[in-house]
């Protein structure tokens, strides 16, 4: 149990660690040119090399890491309260309204995620917060669908019939008796909305149209690495792609840790990834 | 309700969301069209002609006569109908999407055999992590990574493009090189997941009464996982390919991007940077309705795997 832990947690934390304590670690100015040494190959100097401008590749991952972050976190917690409140409404509601907010989550989970992304990128201003805003709007409807799931479950049980036949209202339902109930599930599922958070914030960034520059996230990285990729430059391509290949693994471990195989097929079957 | 009302509610809601989308153009189309210094009378001129002048529910009643019409507007960029602009991109990536998901489900099946067959032992631990490390590469890794290895580095295949524009006519096996690395990126995203649930079937089926029956009047191993055990295992995976074409046309997105494959997702990208509206909201509704139908034609595909399963009309 305990080795299952580590497991389940050591990605992620790795990560976060790399994100915040970088700067410590490796004080390079990520903006600092090296006009002496363009797409210099990883080297004492430069453990990762350096990009066409003769920037230092390790210190822009860093802190490209937490630019990720400031943009995928806040997204996360929005796209979570977003999920929950949207399920914890349609396990209330009755059965006409339920319904109709059910057929309405289809429709949305009907759209590829990036599309919408994509237009609403095209549309909005792009800053940070938009973006972060945009990410949060466009993640929650498979959480909403597991949190109704869920709840339709659990609102057939004994105890909830006692609670409600006790006068209880919805609010203290919510509060006291499905929340705490289902907040394993919620909290694995927090893990995967900040592994798709990352995904879909790179894959806009890598279609160039994420936060705009100078911020500099994985996904522009990789996108600029492409570029040079002619010339043999790896080291521009594979560290930002394997850093948000490893959100997601991060993730998926985070999600393996609490849920046996069988289950895990159910859970994944709802929330599959985006790109 | 039947899946057939479900189907059309689902419907109604896209085109409600799509009529949402085209409004939430900042400022209105006209500023789109005109440019941001346009005076106020040739916006006020040219919103009568599009229609904008009428109240919201009209302008929702016009939204579906002409959807129902086939009418999605004029491209900003192109100047021709949004439907002609969609349906000669849309084809090619139907061709490439055919070939991927064949791909992806032939490298799903024979991994997902290995798998199930040796799920406990070493070799389905291999199996296991094979799909779980290509089940976190985000599919424009995996695109740029088959690019820089076959493209630039070997020299193989070629990374740009539909056809060899130095050629006066390109042949199929021009056409079929250029396909090779987006269709393989795409069936690298895709095969992972479905190999894992192909594998978790083909486990709990061969430990099924009819198998030991099978095996006990003599019947070869082979000929049971091929003719007793993969009809059975192959449903679950039918289900996930039809519920995960919203993820794989996001696949399909960036791959096109990245192979520069003149595809629906490569001119899905090309308009949101230029900002052309009437593409955008047309591709939305394209792409949510192809995802519907994709998803009834998994069900139907079920129900005739397994006669068992019925659909309520």
């Amino acid at each position: 149990m305990r080795r299952d832990w580590v497991a389940g947690v050591a990605p992620l934390m790795l990560l976060l660690l790399f994100c915040v304590l970088g700067p410590v670690v490796w004080p390079a100015d990520p903006a600092a040119l090296d006009a002496g040494a363009p797409l210099a190959r990883p080297c004492l100097a430069y453990p990762l090399g350096t990009d066409a401008l003769g920037r230092d590749e390790l210190a822009r991952l860093i802190h490209g890491g937490r630019e990720t972050l400031s943009v995928a976190v806040p997204a996360t917690l929005l796209a979570f309260m977003l999920g929950t409140g949207y399920g914890l409404i349609a396990g209330f509601a009755p059965r006409i309204a339920a319904r109709v907010l059910m057929r309405l989550l289809d429709a949305l989970l009907a759209l590829p995620s990036l599309v919408v992304l994509l237009c609403g990128a095209a549309l909005l201003p792009r800053t940070g917060f938009t973006v972060s805003v945009l990410i949060g709007v466009t993640a929650w409807p498979g959480l909403a669908r597991l949190v109704r799931t869920e709840m339709v479950s659990l609102r057939g049980r004994d105890f909830a019939h006692a609670a409600r036949q006790l006068g209880a209202d919805p609010l203290h339902m919510a509060r006291r008796h499905f929340l705490p109930n289902i907040a394993r599930l919620l909290g694995v599922n927090a893990t995967f909305l900040l592994g798709d958070s990352v995904l879909a914030l790179s894959a806009l960034s890598f279609l160039g149209l994420g936060v705009p520059p100078p911020a500099a996230s994985w996904g522009s990285m990789l996108q600029s690495g492409i570029g040079l990729m002619d010339l043999g430059a790896w080291w521009l391509i594979l560290p930002p792609g394997f850093l948000i290949a490893g959100s997601l693994f991060a993730a998926a471990a985070v999600g393996r840790m609490f849920f046996s195989e069988e289950k895990e097929q159910k859970t994944f079957a709802l929330r599959w990834r985006k790109g | 309700m039947g899946r057939a009302a479900e189907t059309f509610a689902t419907l109604f809601f896209l085109v409600t969301l799509t009529f949402a989308l085209a409004h939430a153009v900042p400022d209105g189309p006209a500023y789109a069209i005109l440019g941001l210094k346009a005076g106020p009378d040739r916006v006020r001129a040219l919103n009568a002609q599009l229609g904008l002048d009428a109240t919201v529910w009209g302008q929702y009643a016009t939204w579906w006569w002409h959807v129902l019409h086939a009418n999605l507007g004029i491209s900003y960029l192109q100047n021709r109908p949004v439907v002609s602009v969609i349906g000669a991109y849309a084809g090619r990536t139907a061709v490439l999407y055919s070939v991927a998901t064949g791909l992806a489900v032939v490298a799903a099946m024979g991994l997902g055999w290995l798998h199930g067959v040796f799920y406990r032992s070493w070799a389905g631990r291999v199996c296991s992590a094979i799909e779980i490390f290509l089940y976190a590469m985000p599919g424009f890794f995996i695109a740029t990574v088959l690019g820089m290895v076959f493209s630039s580095w070997l020299h193989l295949l070629p990374a740009a493009g539909m056809v060899d524009l130095h050629q006066a006519a390109p042949g199929f096996g021009d056409r079929a090189a250029h396909m090779v690395l987006p269709a393989a990126s795409i069936a690298l995203f895709v095969a992972p997941w479905l190999a894992r649930i192909f594998a978790q079937g083909v486990h709990e089926e061969l430990s099924r009464d009819y198998v030991r029956t099978a095996q006990a009047r003599g019947v070869g191993f082979g000929s049971i996982l091929l003719r007793h055990v993969t009809p059975n295992a192959i449903r679950p995976m039918v289900t996930m390919l039809g519920l995960s074409l919203p993820a794989i046309f996001s696949g399909n997105v960036v791959v096109e991007s990245v192979f520069d494959y003149p595809g629906i997702g490569w001119l899905l990208w090309r308009s949101a940077v230029a900002h052309d509206y009437p593409v955008l909201v047309g591709i939305v509704l394209v792409v949510g309705v192809a995802t519907m139908l994709g998803n009834l034609a998994a069900d139907l595909v079920n129900a005739w795997l397994d006669p068992r399963v019925t659909y309520a009309a």
